[in-house]
């Protein structure tokens, strides 16, 4: 296996065309990439390390949004009080993320192309309405991230293309995160929620939910929304729409049927909490 | 650029415990097995071998990260540091006492990745709570002691003045 690390992202585009893009491999924080490769998953011919891209890095405070660069550390993001203040459902997801050694290794590219249904920073990054900046060589596009998430482990992206910023509009809007896991760290999600929200008169007047692990894809319970909306009150009775948007399976973490009923009980319960504080972070 | 000149090796070098180390290795070598394998330092651990457990926690470039998730390579011109650099030998390090007089330790296997740990936490504050001691070394499962006793001796080093 060849490796290389390049240094600028010039560097990476002028040596893409020297690369055979069928026999490459990129390498972000490696967390879940390398112990693939130890369980027998076949190395490729050539492995690109991208983690020292310098335009690949930072966390930017713009006017109307936050840029951050994909390989920036989830680690980085939970320190981050930029983060913690603008966008709490994502500080709190990577609170909620694995150990301290993964965080200071994992990064936000790499959860976002690993496209996993369960992914910790994927829910809240939904429910901000994420743009992602997609670089190539002679290309150079910012779409929504729900564009490019296809499926389980699949990303449109094309060979030589790089993510190379993930890009949170700011709203002014509070949010929340919350992850079921079957113990509080290093575990992988049974259920995830975000919700983005204003509260006016102790009425919703905003809201937004995205919900992981229940799907192929994070979806939007749009359905819930709907009719909390009409008139602004979580009623225990919306929560058999969430039914609609979601489509739970069974594995080792959790069966359907438990996965159906957590996210009801909890989405309810918070909402609920949510209103009666008020406001939110 | 880096880049590998022959395709399955690579020119590494490193700092390991603040020695200049220099070897050829196999690129896709994990720093684990670097570590243990041809440098010998066999106080590093592997449990799990995928970044569950935390037995194989080193320090590299002031971060605590999990040596099984880690290739070699990706650690060119970077400054490691394994169990045995945490000190220069007798005396043991002071949270390695406290966690023999707390009785921290049983089988010991996940020991030197949680003193790694509890070492980076509590050199990066000086006051340290409860939550904060829970929360340092959530990356870290000990099958023997139910934590208590690990939990107390980090703790207590970090009560210390």
């Amino acid at each position: 296996m060849k490796y290389s690390r390049p240094e600028t992202l010039s560097q990476y585009f002028d040596s893409w065309s020297t690369w055979n893009a069928s026999k490459v491999a990129l390498l972000a924080g490696g967390t879940d990439l390398i112990p693939k490769y130890e369980k027998g998953h076949a190395l490729p011919e050539h492995l690109i390390d991208i983690k020292a891209i310098p335009e690949l890095q930072g966390i930017v405070d713009g006017e109307n949004s936050i840029e951050i660069g994909s390989m920036t550390t989830i680690e980085s993001l939970k320190r981050s009080a930029m983060i913690r203040r603008y966008f709490p459902a994502l500080a709190m997801a990577a609170d909620s993320f694995a150990g301290a050694q993964i965080r200071n290794r994992a990064t936000l590219g790499g959860n976002i192309a690993n496209a996993s249904p369960a992914g910790d920073t994927l829910t809240p990054l939904y429910a901000y309405d994420t743009m992602v900046r997609i670089t190539g060589r002679d290309s150079d596009r910012t779409v929504p991230l729900s564009d490019i998430v296809r499926g389980p482990g699949e990303v449109n992206l094309r060979p030589g293309q790089l993510l190379q910023t993930v890009i949170l509009p700011k709203s002014g809007r509070s949010s929340f995160f919350y992850k079921l896991g079957l113990r509080r760290a290093m575990a992988i999600a049974v259920v995830n929620f975000a919700v983005v929200y204003s509260i006016a008169d102790h009425h919703y007047t905003d809201l937004v939910i995205t919900a992981g692990a229940v799907a192929p894809r994070v979806v939007y319970l749009s359905s819930l929304t709907g009719a909390i909306l009409d008139d602004g009150l979580p009623r225990r009775e919306y929560m058999a729409l969430v039914d609609a948007d979601i489509s739970p399976i069974d594995d080792i973490r959790a069966s359907a049927e438990y996965r159906r009923m957590a996210l009801k009980n909890l989405v309810d319960h918070y909402l609920r909490h949510l209103l009666e504080r008020g406001h939110g972070r | 650029m880096i880049f590998t000149e022959t395709p399955a090796y690579f020119d590494l070098e490193v700092k390991v415990n603040g020695e200049n180390v220099s070897r050829r290795v196999p690129t896709h070598q994990r720093l684990l097995d670097f570590l243990r394998e041809t440098l010998q330092l066999t106080g590093t651990k592997e449990a799990c071998g995928e970044g569950e457990c935390g037995a194989c926690t080193v320090i590299l470039d002031g971060e605590t990260v999990n040596s099984c998730l880690v290739l070699a390579v990706e650690t060119h011109g970077s400054e490691i540091k394994t169990i045995e650099g945490i000190t220069s030998g007798e005396p043991p390090a002071e949270i390695q006492e406290t966690f023999v007089a707390e009785h921290a330790v049983q089988c010991g296997y996940c020991t030197p990745g949680f003193i790694l740990s509890a070492m980076q936490l509590l050199n990066s504050q000086t006051e340290i709570t409860d939550e904060q001691v829970r929360e340092g070394l959530e990356g870290n499962i000990c099958r023997c002691t139910g934590y208590q006793k690990i939990h107390h001796a980090v703790a207590n080093a970090g009560t210390k003045p």
